[in-house]
């Protein structure tokens, strides 16, 4: 049995010029599919002449099919009719350009009632089962099994390398599909983002004197001191400390 | 030459200071008294009030996962948060994943209640959650937008929910705004049932407190999980870019036996890394380097050897949460941001932590002699 393998695009957008151009993430969700045996449909919601698309062909797509959408239209349902029956559903964990919420892929999880796993750095499907390696902060991995189909959102940092080719942007195909239904209304009101976001912060009422104390007082406290005491004691005074917080093993 | 219309006032007459920081005057009194408390420490000592002064009839969710007991700094700013969201008669229920080992009054926390989380189980953590919201009915919950923990958490629930906002640069009272299209646009909305915040966006320092009562909470059985967690896998710290690390060890130029320190980082299984004069030395490569011009690094712990913290070398440790310093001079400036200082030389407390990490059942009573 081959494996049906589904990859979701979006277009990006170069920070500098403005650009479309490949979401960076989503070429290392398609590079990861297509290092995976089975056959892969790349999936992209939008305009289907949209010129950061044909960057997908030259990373070795092959062939985009895009559900032509609007900014209301209701795209988990389209995409999930077009997902239902992969065994993998794969995707990047953020959009670059457009709404850049990262809940698509929970959207289509849920709609599909699938498992989702997030953060992944690399994956081997072993039967019906996918093992994971997924990112965590602090230089920590995670090994996780999943029971296929399910939905996987590949970290920005995955260890592949991507290559272009023109030759294979040259012969890729975009197909449409059906265009996505439904009038969906938005609770947001966008504008142009002109100032730096304020903090949020407790409104304080406090006399002149105190203001003036918090401004000039040192931020910080020192800590402890130690300086009697043999060497020996100053060391394991450390190790008192990193097992109190439990930072070490020792 | 007394005889005007102005009454004279001393100004420094006996003055109290309320709890809001308020110098109030002691009426009736006029001699050469003193303010009471002095001018440094008379904040510090004043106590914060309790937020909550009534029966709450209604609740904010602050949903975090805490590492190895605590809470980092974006788990705080979320329990702020919901603490500054919430009016006199709404209690702040803080909902943590993993133990906790810290005191959560100081972020606003009224009502606490800790799920173990042994190991990543998120349709186990989305049923105890949903158990939560059920219980407490609250208004909004609050998550830390975070990689893992509650930004995948949070997704889960808002893709059931809905009514979400996510990667929310700026909250107030009135709503929330995001920035979309590469930041380039705002878009902005009244308050949604649940919250994802960026890091940063709010202020932890709270003029009051919050009752931090431990409540306990039937929670759901565990199903056959459809994502099974095979467990953490250790990457070697030398391996990973210091920015990621989580123990760093670095040396400055008070470390001069190269071997011992490597050692001992290698025993701890710290990543490595250096002041600008060690690097100058050429004891280290640059990449080692901490500082402006160097890196920014994040660690939990940062064990500053022979350092003494130019503020070029403060500005890149400014994020770790724990530093120890190992100097021989107590006036340095990296005690005073150090949690814990050594004043000794650096190269024999090296060498007995080697021992006591490599050998810990060893008396050290020979090395004393």
């Amino acid at each position: 049995m081959t494996l049906r393998l589904s990859l979701l695009v979006s277009v990006g957008r170069n920070p500098v010029s403005g650009a479309p151009r490949a979401c960076r993430n989503d070429v290392a969700a398609l590079e990861i599919a297509r290092s995976l045996p089975g056959d892969l449909t790349v999936l992209h919601a939008g305009r289907a002449d949209n010129p950061g698309l044909t960057d997908y062909l030259a990373h070795g797509a092959g062939k985009i099919e895009v559900v032509p959408a609007k900014a209301e239209s209701d795209i988990i349902a389209a995409l999930a009719d077009r997902l239902a029956g992969s065994d993998l559903i794969l995707c990047g964990s953020r959009a670059e350009d457009g709404e850049e919420s990262g809940m698509l892929p929970y959207l289509v999880a849920e709609r599909l009632k699938l498992p989702l796993v997030g953060q992944v750095l690399s994956l081997s499907v072993i039967g019906d089962q996918a093992e994971i390696t997924q990112f965590l902060p602090k230089g920590a991995r995670r090994l996780v099994r999943v029971a296929l189909p399910a939905v996987i959102c590949i970290h920005p940092m995955a260890p592949v390398q991507p290559r272009y080719a023109f030759a294979r942007k040259q012969a890729g195909k975009i197909v449409e599909l059906a265009p996505a239904a439904g009038s969906l209304t938005s609770p947001w009101r966008t504008e142009p983002a002109t100032r730096a976001p304020i903090k949020f912060k407790a409104h304080k009422k406090e006399a002149g004197h105190s203001r003036m104390h918090s401004a000039i007082a040192p931020a910080s406290k020192s800590g402890e001191v130690l300086i009697e005491g043999n060497n020996a004691e100053k060391a394991q005074a450390i190790l008192a400390y990193l097992r109190k917080y439990r930072l070490t093993d020792h | 030459m007394q005889d005007t219309s102005i009454p004279r006032r001393n100004p420094r007459r006996p003055a109290t200071l309320t709890t809001a920081g308020i110098k109030r005057i002691v009426l009736g009194q006029q001699g050469e008294g003193s303010v009471i408390g002095s001018l440094s420490g008379q904040h510090a000592d004043a106590p914060k009030p309790v937020r909550l002064a009534v029966e709450p009839t209604s609740a904010i969710l602050a949903v975090v996962h805490s590492e190895r007991g605590a809470l980092d700094g974006q788990a705080q700013q979320v329990i702020a948060a919901a603490a500054l969201l919430a009016d006199a008669a709404t209690a702040v229920v803080a909902v943590i994943f993993g133990e906790l080992t810290e005191d959560v009054a100081v972020w606003g926390a009224d009502r606490v209640i800790v799920i173990p989380a042994e190991s990543w189980q998120p349709d186990h953590e989305l049923a105890c959650l949903r158990a939560a919201i059920a219980r407490f009915q609250p208004r909004h919950t609050l998550f830390p937008d975070s990689a893992m923990g509650g930004g995948d958490l949070g997704r889960r629930l808002a893709a059931i929910e809905g009514d979400a906002a996510a990667h929310i640069a700026e909250l107030s009272t009135d709503g929330v705004a995001v920035r979309r299209h590469g930041g380039r646009v705002t878009a902005k909305r009244g308050l949604p049932k649940i919250l994802l915040l960026a890091p940063d966006i709010v202020d932890p320092a709270l003029p009051f407190l919050g009752q931090a009562e431990e409540t306990a909470m039937s929670l759901p059985f565990e199903t056959p999980a459809r994502i099974v967690d095979l467990g953490r896998q250790a990457v070697s710290a030398a391996e990973l870019p210091l920015e990621e690390a989580d123990f760093i060890l670095s040396a400055g130029n008070g470390v001069t036996d190269i071997p011992t320190f490597l050692a001992l980082a290698d025993a701890f299984g710290a990543a490595v890394g250096a002041s600008r004069v060690a690097v100058d030395d050429g004891k280290f490569p640059r990449a080692k380097q901490i500082g402006a011009t160097g890196k920014t690094v994040s660690a939990s712990v940062y064990m500053a050897i022979g350092i003494s913290g130019a503020i070029q070398h403060l500005q890149g440790i400014k994020a770790c949460r724990h530093v120890i310093a190992l100097n021989s001079d107590a006036s340095a400036p990296i005690v005073k941001r150090a949690d814990l200082t050594i004043v000794a030389d650096a190269h024999q407390v090296m060498r007995h932590l080697l021992s006591q990490i490599t050998e810990p059942g060893r008396n050290d009573m020979e090395d004393r002699l």
